[in-house]
C-alpha cells in the first residue's frame, strides 16, 4: 500500500519543500484555511482520529474543548517521544516534516492558535534545527508568521529542546518544560484546554506528531474516507515500530486492526534462528508484558482489542523477545528506566521504583529469597492508581505483568539464591549515624 | 454572604462555603483531620504527596429533570470514582461525598507512609523534628508498624548542608514535599529554593548567593513536615517536649508579630530558664502564622554579655560603680530633686505601655510634661490615631478591587511581615503602587512604582491626583496607604502622613476595616508612645533646649544619632534606664538603673495597626535588673509619689482608667483568644506546621477617631522645603533589618549577613568626587563625628543624593535627613 504518514517511503525527497508541494503538499492547509475553524474540526472529528501518543483520546473532541471566547490560544506538538521501543515520530520529522508542520498548522487555524510549539526531546538536536529549517520554507511560502494566506490570522512555529527526561512526554509535564519550568505534571484540573491549564495558563492543544501528521490526509480526502481505513473504533493506518527478535525490526505503517502474527511474522519476518518467540511488550515499556501465544498473535492490533487481552495498543511501540530471554531481567532492566525517569513529585512512584530497583538488583544478583518476589508485587500494586500521572501504573506494569505471566523465570533467581547470613549484611552495611 | 455548597463527609452532611478545599473544608467542618505532608493551607495545593487519598464520588442527578437519583432504599446514589483521589487538589462542589475512615483509604496511607518511610533515616531520637513531626506522628496513626525495607538498600546522602547560614537541610529527611520551595515563592516571593535533579534524587539546592537569601527562611523550618530542615539557632539545641511556651511580642518593628517563646532550665545558662528558640504564634490579623528571621533569631540579646546587671553610680572621680537598688534610686532622687521641674525624658520605642505610664506619672509628679520618643525620625503617629486602618483590619483580606499605596519606605527592611502580606495582596490582585525616591524590594511585586526627587515624598503624593494611578485608588473598595518617613524630616514625614490622610478622607477609604492609614514608625512600641503622650516633636525640643535632668529609657541616643553627645553635653544630669551596658551608660550616666528586656518581665505593646499586645515573663532577670515600671514607680515613691505599683496588671488597670485609647483594656481582655481560620497549631502539626496556637491573646485594636465616628478635619500637608545644600549632597538615612543595634547585634549566627557599613551614592555625584565604588569614604556633617564607609556606586542612589543606612557601625549614622560632605578617605 501505499503510505499516509510514512511518505518518504514512496517519495524520498519528500522532506524537501518543492518536492512536498509537487505531491500536493499544503493544499490541505489552504482548503481547511477556506473553511470555518469548527468545520475543521467537525471533520476531525467524524474522521475519529484518535491520538498515537499512547492514551488514544479522540483528538477532535479535544480540540472542540478549546474556548473559543480566550484570545490567546496555543498548539503544543508533542515530539518528546521517549517511550522504550518508540521511533515512529523520528521518521516522521526526518522523512516527512512538512506534513507534521502542515498538520500542526491546521490545527492551529481550526483553534484560531497564536502559536505552535514543538517540543522535542533532547536527543532530537539535530532534527530540531533541520526542522527549524523546513520552518523556515514554510514561513517563506507565507504559511507561517503574520496574516496567513491573506485571512488575516497570524500564527508562529517554534521548536523547543528538552533536556531529556522521559516525563516530558506527559503533556502537563511537557508544558511545566516549555515554561521553563522543572518537568514534573501538574494537578488536572485544570486541563491543558481549560483556561489556567495549558500553556503559560491559556488553552492549549497537546498532540503528538503522529496524530497531527494524519490531519492533512483527512482534510484532503475527508473523514468518510479515513474512517475505511481501519476499523470501526481505530480508524486509520498507525505506525508500529517493532524491534527485538525479528528479522526485520523497524517501522510498518499499516491499517489498524492488523493482527500481531501478520505484523511480526509477515511483515517482520519473525524470529531469526528459527527460535520461539516468548513474549512481547506491545506498548514499550510502560504496558503490560504478554506472552506469545496464539491466541495474543491473533489479535488485531487496536484500541480496543488489546485492551480485551489485558494489555493496551499505546504507541504501539512493539518489543519482541525470544526464548531465550530471561524475563526476570527485562523486569530489572525496565524498573531501571522508570527509576531514573521518575520525576519524584509523588511518593509511592518516586520511592516505589527506587525500591523495586534495590529489590530487582538482589534477586538479579542472587541474593534474594521467594518472599521478595511477593514484596515487589504487592510493591507495585501499592503505586498503581494513586500518582499524578500515568507514570506510577507504567512503573508498576513490568513488575506486576512479569511475575503473573511469567513466575517461573523470577523462580529461578530464587531458587539458586545464595544468601548471605544476615549478620554479614548488617556488617556490610555502613555504621549508622 | 457567601454561597454554600452541600458536601456529605463520612455520611454527614455539611454546609460549606462553595469554593473551598476539601482538606480545610473537612477540618473546620466535620473536624475530620485528613492527614497531608505537601498540601498547606496557606499555599496553592499540588498533590504530590498522595497522603490525603480519599474515596470520592459525586451524588448521581438525572441529566434530563436535574433531580437527585435514588437507589432501591430511597437514598440519593452516589457515583463512586474508581480510583481514590486527593482531597487536597479538590475543592469543594455541589453533592460532593467523600469517605475518609474505610479500608481501601487506610490502606491508602498506610502505603504512602511505608513509601516515605523506606528511605527516610529513621533517626527520630537525635532529630530537632522529634516529637513535633508531623512525619513521626502520622507513622505512629497510619504507618505499618514493620518495616519491610531492607536496611542495606536504604538511601544515604548528606546530612548537614548548609542551605545558607541560618538553615541546614538534612538531605535523607527530606520527603521531598516542595512546601519550603512553594512558600519561598508564593508566599514571600524570593524564589531562591528549588528542586534539583529527579526521582529519588530530586533534592531542595538553593539557588541564591548567599545562599537562602531571604529575610522568612525560619518559617521553612516551621511548615517543613519533617526534620529536613532545621534552623542553626535550634538544632541540636533541645527537645521539644523538655521546652515551655511563653506567648510574647516580637520588640523589633512595628508589626509586632505573635510569637512563643521556647525554653527551658538550660545547661549554657546556669541550670536557669532560656530562650531557646522564638516560633510563630497564628494570629491571622497580625502575623497569620509568619514571622520573619529578625524576630526568630533576634532574641539573644535578651542574654547577651553586654547586658546591665547592676545599679550603677557614678562618683565624684567620674568612675561608675555598682549600688544597691536603694543607693542608686536615692541618688537619682537627689538629682531630681534638685532639678525641680527641669526635667524631660526620652523613651525608647522598645518600653512597654507599663513602663511608659510610670514614665509619665513619674515627670508629672515632679511637675514637667516634656516626653520625648526616641527615635524622632517618624511623626505619623498622631495620624495614625486619627485614621489609621479601620477596626477589624486584616491584610490578608485585601484582594482584587483593593488598593495598597506603599511611599517613602524600604517596607522589606522596616517591616518584613508587612512587606510579605502585602506582597500576597498584589497576588490577589489589589493594586499596589509604590511610591520612594529610590529603588526598593517592594517594586518587584507592584503593579505600578513611582520614583520621586529626594524629599519630595509630599509633592508626589499630591500629584498623584493627576496621573492615571488616582482612578485605582480612588474607586478602590480598600484602599491602605503605607507611610515611611525615608528623606524626610520630623515635619515632612507629618506632612506625608497628612497628605496621606487626606487622600483617605476625600476617598472615603476611613473608619472601616481593611483601609486607612498605616505608619512605619520605628520599632515595637511606637504607637504606644503616642497614645501615652511621648511624642518626637517633644525630642526634638529636648535636644534644642536640654533640661537639668533627662531620664532616658530605653533609647541607645549615642548609638542612634551623631549629634548626641554635643546636645547631650549641655545636660547636667543622666538618668538611664538602661538594657545593656551603652556608651551613653558608661559615659555619660550619672546614675544607671538595669532593666528587663521583653523577655524577662510582662506587659503590652501596641503594634503598627494599633492593636494593644501581651507579651509574658518568659525568663529570669538579668543580675538584679527590673522591670523598668517597676523601677520608675520606686523611684516615684522616693520622691514622695505614692506608693509603687505591684504588677504591669495593675499599671495597666490605672492606664484603662486615665487615657482613653485604652478604656477597656486589661490583660485579661488582652488574653482573650478564638477559634481562628486556618486552624493550625492543633495536634495535627501536619496541617499548618509548628506555629503554635495562640493560647496568649489576640488583642484588642485601638478604635481611631474615624473607627468612632468623630469627623476628621483634613491635616495640613504643606510640601516640605528641600534641604539647602549649598554644594552639599543630601544624606539619607535608612533602615536595614540586619544591622549592628544593640538588640541585634549578639545573635551572632547572622553576622555574615550583615553588611560592612556602606553608603549609596549616584555615579554622577561619584564621578565628580572621584570617588569609585567600593572606595572607603568619609562623610562629614555638622556636630557630628565623620562616618567612614564603603562607597557603593551601583544605581541605589538618586542624584544629589546619598543614602546612608543605619546602625551598620559603631559610629552612628545620620538620625534624620540632612547635608554633608562626602569625600575620598585616605588610605
Amino acid at each position: 500500500m501505499t503510505h499516509i504518514l510514512l511518505r518518504g517511503r514512496d517519495i524520498p525527497d519528500i522532506w524537501k519543500y518543492d518536492v512536498y508541494v509537487e505531491n500536493g503538499g499544503y493544499e490541505a492547509f489552504k482548503k481547511a484555511l477556506s473553511l470555518e475553524p469548527k468545520a475543521v474540526i467537525d471533520e476531525v472529528k467524524a474522521s475519529n482520529l484518535r491520538g498515537r501518543g499512547g492514551a488514544g483520546f479522540p483528538t477532535g473532541v479535544k480540540w472542540g474543548f478549546i474556548p473559543q471566547s480566550e484570545p490567546v490560544k496555543y498548539v503544543a506538538v508533542n515530539a518528546d517521544e521517549s517511550e522504550t521501543g518508540t521511533f515512529k515520530d523520528r521518521e516522521i520529522l526526518e522523512t516527512n516534516p512538512h506534513q507534521l508542520i502542515e498538520g500542526a498548522l491546521i490545527c492551529a487555524w481550526a483553534i484560531q492558535a497564536t502559536a505552535v510549539y514543538i517540543y522535542l526531546r533532547g536527543e532530537f538536536w539535530d532534527v530540531a534545527h533541520e526542522l527549524d529549517k523546513r520552518i523556515e520554507e514554510a514561513r517563506r511560502a507565507g504559511f507561517v508568521g503574520q496574516n496567513i494566506q491573506g485571512t488575516g490570522w497570524s500564527c508562529e512555529v517554534y521548536t523547543h529542546l528538552g533536556a531529556g527526561a522521559y516525563i516530558c512526554g506527559e503533556e502537563s509535564a511537557l508544558l511545566n518544560s516549555l515554561e521553563g519550568k522543572l518537568g514534573q505534571p501538574r494537578v488536572r484540573p485544570p486541563f491543558p484546554a481549560q483556561k489556567g491549564g495549558g500553556l503559560y495558563g491559556e488553552p492549549t492543544v497537546v498532540n503528538n506528531v503522529e496524530t497531527l501528521a494524519n490531519v492533512p490526509w483527512i482534510i484532503t480526502n475527508g473523514a468518510a474516507e479515513y474512517k475505511k481505513i481501519g476499523t470501526e473504533q481505530s480508524a486509520g493506518t498507525k505506525i508500529f515500530c517493532v524491534s527485538g527478535h525479528v528479522a526485520k525490526p523497524g517501522n510498518y505503517e499499516l491499517p489498524m486492526g492488523v493482527t500481531l502474527r501478520e505484523l511480526l511474522y509477515e511483515h517482520a519476518g519473525g524470529v531469526p534462528g528459527g527460535k520461539a518467540m516468548k513474549a512481547i511488550l506491545p506498548s514499550g515499556g510502560s504496558g503490560p508484558i504478554i506472552p506469545a501465544t496464539d491466541a495474543v498473535l491473533d489479535t488485531p492490533l487496536t484500541y480496543e482489542d488489546m485492551s480485551k487481552i489485558g494489555s493496551i495498543l499505546g504507541s504501539a511501540s512493539i518489543i519482541v523477545m525470544d526464548e531465550t530471554v530471561d524475563i526476570t531481567w527485562v523486569a530489572a532492566k525496565v524498573t531501571k528506566f522508570f527509576k531514573h525517569e521518575s520525576c519524584g513529585k509523588c511518593t509511592p512512584c518516586r520511592e516505589g521504583t527506587y525500591w523495586l530497583d534495590k529489590v530487582l538488583d538482589r534477586i538479579m544478583a542472587g541474593q534474594a529469597q521467594v518472599s521478595d518476589i511477593e514484596l515487589i508485587d504487592n510493591v507495585a500494586k501499592n503505586m498503581q492508581g494513586v500518582t499524578l500521572c500515568a507514570l506510577g501504573d507504567f512503573a508498576a506494569n513490568p513488575i506486576i505483568y512479569t511475575i503473573k505471566n511469567f513466575r517461573d523465570d523470577f523462580m529461578q533467581h530464587v531458587q539458586k539464591a545464595d544468601i548471605k547470613p544476615a549478620s554479614k549484611a548488617r556488617q556490610a552495611a555502613p555504621a549508622g549515624d | 454572604m457567601t454561597n454554600t455548597v452541600r458536601i456529605i463527609i463520612n455520611d454527614q452532611t455539611y454546609d460549606v462555603p462553595a469554593g473551598m478545599n476539601l482538606v480545610d473544608a473537612a477540618k473546620w467542618y466535620a473536624n475530620d483531620d485528613i492527614p497531608v505532608f505537601c498540601y498547606h493551607p496557606k499555599m496553592e495545593p499540588v498533590g504530590m504527596c498522595r497522603m490525603c487519598l480519599v474515596e470520592m464520588g459525586t451524588i448521581e442527578k438525572d441529566r434530563a429533570t436535574g433531580q437527585v437519583v435514588l437507589d432501591e432504599n430511597g437514598q440519593s446514589k452516589v457515583r463512586w470514582m474508581p480510583k481514590l483521589q486527593t482531597a487536597c487538589t479538590t475543592t469543594v462542589s455541589d453533592g460532593l461525598v467523600i469517605r475518609t475512615q474505610t479500608q481501601q483509604v487506610q490502606d491508602a496511607r498506610q502505603n504512602v507512609v511505608e513509601f516515605l518511610l523506606t528511605s527516610h533515616p529513621l533517626d527520630c531520637p537525635i532529630c530537632d523534628k522529634g516529637g513535633e513531626c508531623p512525619l513521626q506522628n502520622l507513622t505512629m496513626e497510619h504507618g505499618p508498624g514493620v518495616s519491610r525495607m531492607a536496611f542495606s538498600d536504604k538511601m544515604r546522602l548528606d546530612k548537614h548542608v548548609p542551605l545558607g547560614d541560618l538553615i541546614f537541610l538534612d538531605e535523607e529527611r527530606c520527603i521531598q514535599c516542595a512546601r519550603c520551595v512553594r512558600f519561598q515563592d508564593e508566599v514571600v516571593g524570593d524564589d531562591v529554593l528549588a528542586f534539583h535533579e529527579r526521582g529519588r534524587s530530586l533534592q531542595i539546592i538553593t539557588n541564591s548567593e548567599p545562599g537562602f537569601d531571604t529575610y522568612f527562611s525560619g518559617n521553612t523550618t516551621d511548615i517543613c513536615p519533617v526534620g529536613a530542615l532545621t534552623t542553626a539557632d535550634f538544632r541540636f539545641g533541645a527537645r521539644p517536649w523538655e521546652l515551655t511556651e511563653v506567648p510574647s511580642i516580637c520588640p523589633h518593628c512595628p508589626v509586632g508579630c505573635n510569637i512563643s517563646l521556647s525554653t527551658r532550665l538550660d545547661r549554657d545558662f546556669g541550670g536557669k530558664t532560656l530562650i531557646k528558640r522564638v516560633m510563630p504564634r497564628q494570629n491571622e490579623q497580625v502575623n497569620e502564622i509568619w514571622i520573619c528571621d529578625k524576630g526568630r533569631f533576634g532574641h539573644h540579646f535578651s542574654r547577651s554579655e553586654d547586658r546591665l546587671e547592676d545599679p550603677l553610680v557614678r562618683e565624684r572621680s567620674g568612675r561608675l560603680f555598682a549600688k544597691s537598688w536603694t543607693d542608686a534610686l536615692a541618688a537619682a532622687a537627689e538629682a531630681l530633686k534638685a532639678a525641680g521641674s527641669d526635667v524631660a525624658a526620652i523613651a525608647g520605642s522598645g518600653m512597654s505601655n507599663e513602663d511608659l505610664w510610670a514614665l509619665r506619672q513619674l515627670l508629672a509628679g515632679l511637675g514637667s510634661r516634656r516626653l520625648g520618643a526616641w527615635p524622632p525620625t517618624h511623626a505619623g503617629a498622631e495620624v495614625v490615631a486619627q485614621v489609621g486602618v479601620g477596626q477589624g483590619t486584616n491584610l490578608g483580606q485585601l484582594g482584587r478591587g483593593d488598593a495598597v499605596l506603599v511611599i517613602a519606605s524600604d517596607l522589606e527592611e522596616e517591616a518584613p511581615i508587612w512587606r510579605l502580606r502585602l506582597k500576597q495582596a498584589a497576588d490577589r490582585g489589589a493594586f499596589l503602587l509604590v511610591m520612594n525616591a529610590r529603588p526598593t524590594r517592594m517594586d518587584d511585586f507592584a503593579a505600578q512604582t513611582i520614583h520621586y526627587e529626594t524629599g519630595e515624598a509630599v509633592q508626589a503624593l499630591l500629584a498623584l491626583k493627576d496621573s492615571d494611578a488616582w482612578k485605582q485608588l480612588a474607586e478602590a473598595h480598600n484602599l491602605v496607604i503605607v507611610a515611611g518617613a525615608e528623606g524626610l524630616s520630623l515635619d515632612g514625614s507629618r506632612a506625608l502622613a497628612g497628605a496621606a490622610a487626606n487622600i483617605l478622607l476625600e476617598t472615603e477609604h476611613v473608619g472601616k476595616p481593611n483601609s486607612g492609614l498605616l505608619a512605619v514608625l520605628p520599632g515595637a512600641n511606637a504607637m504606644g508612645l503616642h497614645y501615652l503622650g511621648f511624642t518626637p516633636a517633644a525630642t526634638l525640643d529636648i535636644m534644642q533646649n536640654p533640661p537639668k535632668v533627662l531620664i532616658v529609657t530605653q533609647a541607645d541616643l549615642l548609638l542612634d544619632d551623631p549629634t548626641a553627645a554635643h546636645w547631650l553635653a549641655k545636660v547636667e544630669t543622666i538618668i538611664s534606664l538602661d538594657l545593656f551596658a551603652s556608651g551613653l551608660t558608661q559615659q555619660l550616666a550619672a546614675v544607671a538603673l538595669p532593666i528587663q528586656s521583653f523577655a524577662e518581665r510582662d506587659g503590652s505593646y501596641v503594634n503598627g495597626e494599633r492593636r494593644v499586645q501581651r507579651f509574658y515573663t518568659a525568663q529570669g532577670p538579668m543580675g538584679q535588673a527590673l522591670p523598668a515600671w517597676q523601677a520608675l514607680s520606686r523611684l516615684g515613691e522616693q520622691l514622695g509619689q505614692g506608693t509603687a505599683k505591684l504588677s504591669a496588671a495593675a499599671v495597666m488597670v490605672e492606664i484603662a482608667q486615665n487615657v482613653p485609647a485604652f478604656a477597656g483594656v486589661s490583660f485579661k481582655e488582652l488574653a482573650k483568644v478564638e477559634r481562628q481560620y486556618p486552624d493550625v497549631g492543633g495536634k495535627d502539626l501536619y496541617y499548618g506546621g509548628t506555629a503554635y496556637r495562640n493560647r496568649g491573646g489576640l488583642g484588642i485594636q485601638i478604635p481611631t477617631a474615624a473607627d468612632q465616628g468623630q469627623t476628621v478635619a483634613r491635616f495640613e500637608a504643606a510640601a516640605d522645603e528641600p534641604p539647602k545644600t549649598r554644594g552639599k549632597l543630601v544624606i539619607v538615612p535608612s533602615v536595614r533589618l540586619y544591622n549592628r543595634e544593640r538588640t541585634f547585634r549578639p545573635s551572632a549566627l547572622v553576622h555574615a549577613r550583615v553588611p560592612e557599613a556602606y553608603a549609596e551614592i549616584n555615579s554622577a555625584d561619584a564621578k565628580k568626587l572621584g570617588i569609585q565604588d567600593g572606595d572607603t569614604v568619609e562623610i562629614a556633617i555638622q556636630n557630628a563625628p565623620a562616618l567612614r564607609v564603603r562607597a557603593h556606586v551601583n544605581g541605589g542612589a538618586p542624584k544629589g543624593t546619598v543614602i546612608v543606612p543605619r546602625h551598620l557601625s559603631d559610629t552612628a549614622a545620620p538620625l534624620a535627613v540632612t547635608v554633608g560632605e562626602v569625600s575620598k578617605a585616605e588610605g
